[in-house]
């Protein structure tokens, strides 16, 4: 039987019963060992801090991520791909905490949790494995990337969207205007700058309060989403004013997009009247301020002309 | 798992609606996205399965969006997970050893005895959960395999040190060992959700 202790075996009717009788044994708790262990001289050197404070296999994944890609919800993905596949496991959840988003959880493979998962998880932040084998200093390193990358991401998104109606802000309008300036200055790749202004807004803002023109806003800013193509750039310019570059397009296309804009807002039942005005390059100009003051100025005229 | 940076943009913009607190993204074959299952806590889940319909026709125009309603969230603990588990039992049959991986809140203990399956199970559970730094103030009496069922049930009683009062466990599975293993910490069940609650 081994560990000098006598056993019996008794077999009886399918039933096998092993009793066992030896001394007490000594209360054993070693407890983890969790900290560096000191050299003789008491000091903890380098060495014996490696791998404690820091995990290897995670600082170059960060680092292989950002030459290929930015910090975010696909890095979250990956850590857990990777963390699964280091300790065999079967299933982990990542709960992170942001003054913005409040709790998120994160499941490998982007698969869904369910109410009564949720129900049985920590809102505490941490990396929940199933089997729990992850060294807490290891789990707390990818918790810690993993809230970086979800910040990250959420920073970069914030500063280039206007926060209401969830398109881009000038700022990032403004860039993509240099951009498609440049690229058709350097290579005559065309496109048109639209410039939407909706009609009386103040006015509906005045009669019916505040919510409701944010709301009319919110879904004027949905419409121009589906009105645009791929690549296209859609953008709040300011008030009740916005943006929109369409790419390889020299002049016509801005009718079909007017026309999509005027349709999908017929469709989500928020309708409120516009004006348009358009610029095109290389044709107009190849410089990107002389192409939205000439928008501008096509916009203000039209704008004239219906009063 | 590699995702497209608008597959990126698309789930952050669903984790930014109010009281959304996970994102599942179901994908076809073909990679695109057919299902977006959203669980909400806290806010009104109507709203957030219209606004959320919105965003996924402008990206996946075809895809469905449902919404499932948090409940229970806030439990203070990761029950499940924040119990002993089991990582590993193996029996080595030339040497007549067993020995027991447990795992506890991502440390591991590891223990050996030289027994068999059954008795050598249990007592590498114990040896196992000692590794992990827990008293075990119990010594095992009998190990117990009933074989006339149609899976094999272990019942494993342990007797205190203290009092002599008996604890009794009992597990199934397709393997004498880890049935002796899990009626082990069936046995330990109380005593140890009581040591976790300390730790």
């Amino acid at each position: 039987m081994g560990l000098g202790e006598s056993a019996t075996v008794n077999v009886t009717d399918g039933v096998r019963t092993v009793s066992k009788e030896r001394e007490s044994e000594s209360v054993m708790s070693p407890g983890p060992a969790t900290a560096p262990l000191p050299d003789d001289d008491g000091s903890i050197s380098p060495s014996s801090l490696t791998g404690q404070f820091y995990e290897p296999w995670l600082f170059q994944t960060m680092l292989s991520h950002l030459s290929a890609n930015e910090l975010g919800v696909g890095f979250v993905y990956s850590l857990l791909d990777l963390l699964a596949e280091r300790h065999h496991l079967d299933d982990v959840v990542v709960v992170l905490a942001h003054e913005s988003f409040g709790t998120q959880m994160f499941r490998l493979g982007g698969r869904p949790l369910s109410a009564d998962q949720v129900g049985r998880l920590s809102s505490t932040p941490g990396v929940y494995c199933e089997p729990d084998v992850v060294p807490a200093i290891e789990s707390d390193a990818v918790r810690t990337a993993c809230q970086l990358s979800l910040a990250l991401h959420l920073a970069r998104y914030s500063a280039g969207q206007d926060s209401l109606t969830k398109i881009n802000n000038r700022r990032s309008f403004d860039a993509a205007l240099s951009l498609a300036a440049a690229n058709s200055a350097r290579y005559g790749w065309a496109f048109t700058l639209v410039l939407v202004d909706l009609d009386d807004f103040k006015a509906v803002n005045d009669r019916s309060g505040h919510p409701f023109g944010d709301n009319l806003l919110r879904q004027f800013g949905f419409a121009l989403r589906q009105s645009v193509r791929k690549g296209d750039t859609a953008a709040r310019f300011g008030g009740d004013e916005f943006a929109v570059i369409l790419n390889n397009a020299e002049g016509q296309e801005s009718a079909g997009f007017a026309e999509r804009l005027r349709s999908n807002l017929m469709a989500s039942g928020n309708f409120i009247e516009f004006s348009t005005g358009s610029a095109s390059s290389p044709r107009d100009s190849t410089d990107a301020d002389e192409i939205l003051h000439l928008a501008d100025t096509r916009l203000l005229s039209r704008k004239g002309s219906r009063r | 798992m590699i995702m497209s940076r608008t597959d990126e943009d698309f789930e952050l913009e669903l984790r930014t609606l109010p009281g959304v607190v996970n994102v599942g993204l179901m994908r076809r074959d073909d990679g695109d996205i057919e299902n977006v299952c959203l669980l909400v806590s806290g806010a009104d889940s109507a709203a957030t399965q219209s606004v959320a319909t919105q965003i996924a026709s402008l990206y996946y125009p075809d895809a469905t969006v449902s919404v499932e309603r948090a409940v229970g969230e806030s439990s203070s603990s990761f029950r499940e997970n924040n119990r002993v588990a089991l990582v590993r039992a193996d029996y080595d049959t030339s040497e007549g050893a067993c020995e027991v991986q447990l795992a506890y809140n991502g440390r591991m203990g590891v223990g050996r005895a030289g027994s068999g399956p059954l008795i050598g199970g249990a007592e590498a559970t114990l040896a196992a959960l000692r590794d992990l730094g827990y008293d075990i103030p119990f010594s095992l009496m009998t190990v117990t395999s009933v074989t006339n069922g149609k899976d094999w049930p272990v019942v494993v009683t342990l007797r205190s040190l203290s009092n002599d009062a008996d604890r009794f466990g009992i597990a199934r599975s397709d393997d004498d060992m880890v049935s002796a293993v899990k009626a082990t910490l069936d046995s330990l069940n109380r005593f140890l959700s009581t040591l976790e609650g300390r730790q």
